[in-house]
């Protein structure tokens, strides 16, 4: 073939994140709209204030029962009627409860959406709650927990959550209860949980698609419009603490092929004035396939399919709220490495958090991070589902609606220093908590003479 | 005529066209316009997968595709992620029966990079390929099979299905993923035959989607692609045709370290691209697709004996398709009172027909399936590609949900009294052992090191 030099880039063409219009129901009800054209698929994202911290003690689980009883039945509707009337929109529905809250989440072809939305506004309105529906969904949840545990992510993930977390913060508990708790929960537990904490005052409907010849104050009025409940009162929000005294804790599999690692502490939310620093830095820590970490794991030595550095927003406060700016993320890496190279493989993740604390970041990583960052945004934006999603987490983590446009800015304006800062601050080589679910006969000892911390074994 | 109204005047077209065009060298071309979004994609299919591969080299096929991210006559090492996120692109690639594919989603202005990046390794990878990147990739991927299938509860279910469904020796008997020590049997040497035999213009398809001027981008494809001889080495797959049913009902049981029985199954299907296949789809939707579906309804709604219950459709072109059952039980709920509750409703169904409400359902959850897929950009090239690819046009992919909407009830009766039937499928029960070496089962911390 015949060679051609490397093409340069054209002229980019301008984007810029979606602002939506923001407004208000009589009901209370915040809504944020935002016209994608082209997007037929509407979606449609409900935060509601329903955080797990609400939930009664012993009743770990309540919101999750909750936020997926919405969905079984009516008060005009059985469970399957409801179903089946939803499906014939041409929509799915989830509904899940996290740290911040309840999210519903509908996607809808446009045509369909008034009748979709209708049955979302019965839903919060007038769930039915029976008996025998909720009891069923228990059972399920029931049943899912065994299939949870035996997945080595989701383990390492809930015994991170316990050794950080004191023992008394609902986040050192799994997010949708034990075995023990979600036994105990029961129609009338679930009723007082929406009674207590679901009304349109303390809700935000995010609505994005192609709305063109929608009229959406016609339809939000007549469906959830009709929705109504009394003004909440607010909580005291509960800081979040951990402790992040370096250690490794090995959840045993025995004869595991692989072994799943997964190492974090908390750290700075999107509040704090770092955050973009935090995620340039952690980017080109591990972000991606040519990023510091899968250089060497996965492209130089082959010990792992992959392993990426990431930060998660638990859970954050409203500026100026009465408990102060608590929030925080959860700061992690995470990949499985087979078993044999469990210690090389974690001796080498020590030397790369080391050699970037010593020698920090280069210009051209960091230009490439920002490039990247920056660049995917159009992409990533395409649709509707995703601005929706995006324009929520605002919501539930109390920013403003143009934090996303803003933070575009911020990156490409955070240099090298700033962004090596954050990140060696985030992934502090001796305060890692390290949760390896595997064959503790074979990775123990390997793991212990790292000297990266503390090693115990617990049971599988 | 069904009841299915549609979402949208053109029923999932939308209103998109595309063109079609060939190089001398024999690769084709497809484009697709819209301006709505400033990003391009770029999809490249060739004509490969691993029912092409040979006894004792099973999983070739994506290991190699694994390969062709590690450099290229012009582009160093995995350069090619550095300069595609760098772009603010995205890229991948994945590898399955019937096909490879490779594609980036980039920032309209970053369009010729893409194209030249696909053009430098589809003309010059041999350039490139060496020993190190072969060793430290069969590395990458069998700890990806670790990963995905070795080291989760039921990961190698889908493989265990397929080799009962499709007989020894057929060439889809195996998944693209291979066998550990085939994995470990491929050399440096088969890689390089492999790209030589299959990796040729006129072997693949390109599509370029999103916000481009069509003229602009023939005259990149003909510059960087244009000078990239063909070739005519390949070999056809195998014969991949099977007798309409299996003829008698196979079941393998498995005992294993898994948290609940199950019971799966799969059931030979119609090949993709016939209308007989649109149907037996919405066959499977109606009886286990999504929240109202029969079999849901029954096992976990009403029997409540299973946790999770549905059926999804493998789409095959050049073999039957497979409708795959996965049923996970509820506490100590047996397997044969699940499938003597499955046999029911399948013959129930096949007896009676959909109702005009579950076809209406079943319509509606397809369509929107299709516009989720058309919606975006690298969704819409990647259909492109595939019709182009598996059925010679790439139209087909703009009327694809028209058709699904056209089938008639009595359609869908018929594929499920043909196809949905005990002595047409291959059965895989698990049965739950304990741990080998079962400890006291509490969480406390033993044995810290000080």
């Amino acid at each position: 073939m015949q060679y051609h030099p490397q093409p340069t880039a054209g002229e980019a063409r301008p984007w810029a994140f979606p602002a939506p219009e923001r407004g208000a129901l009589p009901n209370g009800l915040t809504v944020l709209r935002c016209h994608r054209p082209g997007q037929q698929v509407v979606a449609v994202e409900i935060f509601l204030d329903a955080p797990l911290d609400a939930e009664p003690e012993g009743l770990d689980g309540v919101a999750t029962i909750m936020a997926r009883a919405l969905s079984e039945g009516t008060d005009k509707r059985s469970a399957e009627e409801f179903a089946a009337e939803l499906e014939r929109c041409g929509a799915t529905l989830d509904a899940s409860a996290d740290h911040p809250g309840v999210r519903v989440s509908l996607e809808v072809p446009v045509s369909r959406l008034a009748k979709a939305l209708g049955l979302v506004a019965e839903a919060l309105r007038a769930p039915a709650f029976s008996e025998s529906e909720v009891e069923r969904l228990v059972g399920n949840r029931l049943d899912e927990i065994p299939h949870e545990q035996a997945n080595p992510a989701r383990r390492a993930a809930k015994q991170l959550s316990k050794e950080l977390f004191p023992t008394t913060a609902r986040m050192s508990r799994p997010r949708q209860g034990t075995e023990e708790t979600v036994r105990r929960i029961d129609a009338a537990a679930v009723r007082a949980f929406y009674d207590a904490h679901i009304r349109p005052s303390t809700a935000t409907a995010v609505i994005v698609g192609d709305l063109t010849g929608v009229d959406l104050d016609a339809l939000l009025a007549y469906t959830v419009g009709d929705w109504s409940g009394n003004a909440g009162v607010s909580r005291p929000v509960p800081p979040i603490t951990a402790d992040d005294t370096g250690r490794v804790v090995v959840v045993d599999r025995p004869g595991a092929v692989q072994t799943q690692l997964l190492i974090g502490r908390i750290g700075a939310d999107r509040h704090d004035s770092v955050w973009p620093a935090q995620v340039l830095g952690t980017y080109c820590l591990g972000g991606t396939l040519t990023s510091r970490l899968d250089r060497v794991l996965r492209e130089e030595k082959g010990y792992t399919y992959g392993v990426r550095a990431f930060g998660q927003v638990l859970r954050s406060t409203a500026p100026g709220s009465s408990s102060g700016a608590t929030g925080a993320a959860m700061l992690a890496i995470s990949g499985s490495v087979d078993t044999e190279s469990t210690g090389p493989a974690l001796e080498d993740l020590w030397k790369v958090l080391r050699t970037l604390a010593a020698e920090g970041l280069t210009d051209a990583e960091r230009e490439t991070a920002v490039q990247n960052l920056v660049g995917v945004a159009p992409l990533k934006f395409e649709t509707a589902a995703s601005v929706a999603g995006t324009l929520a987490d605002q919501v539930e983590q109390h920013l403003p609606d143009d934090y996303q446009a803003q933070l575009y800015a911020r990156l490409a304006e955070t240099g090298t220093v700033e962004a090596t800062a954050a990140v060696v601050n985030a992934f502090p080589v001796d305060r890692l908590v390290t949760v390896l679910v595997g064959d503790a006969a074979q990775i123990a000892e390997p793991v212990r003479a790292l000297g990266i911390g503390e090693v115990s074994v617990v049971s599988g | 005529m069904p009841m299915g109204h549609t979402a949208t005047a053109q029923a999932g077209s939308g209103g998109l066209t595309a063109t079609e065009h060939r190089l001398a060298n024999g690769l084709r071309v497809v484009l697709s316009e819209d301006h709505l979004t400033p990003v391009a994609a770029v999809c490249l299919w060739y004509d490969v997968g691993s029912r092409h591969e040979v006894k004792g080299r099973t999983g070739l096929a994506h290991l190699f595709e694994h390969l062709m991210f590690q450099g290229s006559g012009q582009v160093k090492g995995n350069g090619r992620f550095e300069l595609v996120q760098g772009a603010g692109g995205s890229l991948n690639g994945t590898t399955s029966f019937e096909r490879t594919n490779y594609f980036e989603t980039m920032p309209t202005h970053q369009l010729e990079l893409a194209l030249w990046l696909e053009a430098d390794r589809m003309g010059s990878l041999l350039a490139a390929l060496d020993e190190e990147s072969m060793e430290n990739q069969r590395d990458v991927v069998k700890n990806e099979r670790r990963q995905r299938y070795d080291n989760v509860p039921y990961g190698t279910a889908f493989e265990k299905l397929t080799a009962l469904a499709y007989p020894e020796g057929h060439p889809y008997h195996h998944t693209p993923i291979g066998s550990m020590a085939d994995l470990d049997a491929a050399t440096l040497e088969d890689a390089q035959t492999f790209f030589r035999t299959y990796y040729a213009p006129n072997n693949a398809v390109l599509s370029v989607v999103g916000d481009i001027d069509p003229e602009q981008t023939l005259a990149w494809i003909e510059k960087y692609f244009g000078s990239i001889p063909s070739h005519d080495g390949k070999q056809p797959p195998r014969d991949g045709t099977l007798p309409g049913t299996i003829g008698e009902q196979l079941r393998e049981v498995v005992h294993e370290e898994v948290p609940a029985r199950a019971l799966m199954a799969a059931y030979r299907l119609p090949h993709d691209g016939t209308r007989e296949c649109d149907a037996a789809d919405l066959a499977l939707t109606v009886l286990g697709g999504g929240e109202s579906s029969r079999l849901h309804n029954r096992l976990v709604r009403r029997d409540r004996t299973a946790v999770a219950a549905g059926f999804g459709l493998l789409r095959l072109s050049g073999a039957p398709s497979l409708g795959w059952l996965d049923v996970k039980t509820s506490g100590g709920v047996e397997v044969p009172q699940i499938e003597a509750a499955v046999d029911e409703e399948l013959a129930r169904f096949a007896a009676e027909g959909p109702t005009p409400e579950e076809m209406e359902r079943a319509q509606a959850q397809l369509e929107r399936e299709w516009l989720d897929r058309l919606g975006t950009v690298s969704g819409r090239a990647d259909e492109l590609c595939r019709y182009a690819v598996l059925f010679g046009d790439p139209q087909l992919a703009l009327t694809a949900v028209r058709r699904v909407l056209d089938v008639t009830a009595q359609e869908v009766q018929e594929a499920a009294r043909a196809h949905l039937r005990p002595d047409n499928r291959a059965v895989l029960v698990y049965e739950p052992v304990e741990p080998a070496d079962e400890t006291d089962g509490t969480d406390a911390h033993e044995g810290a090191d000080k």
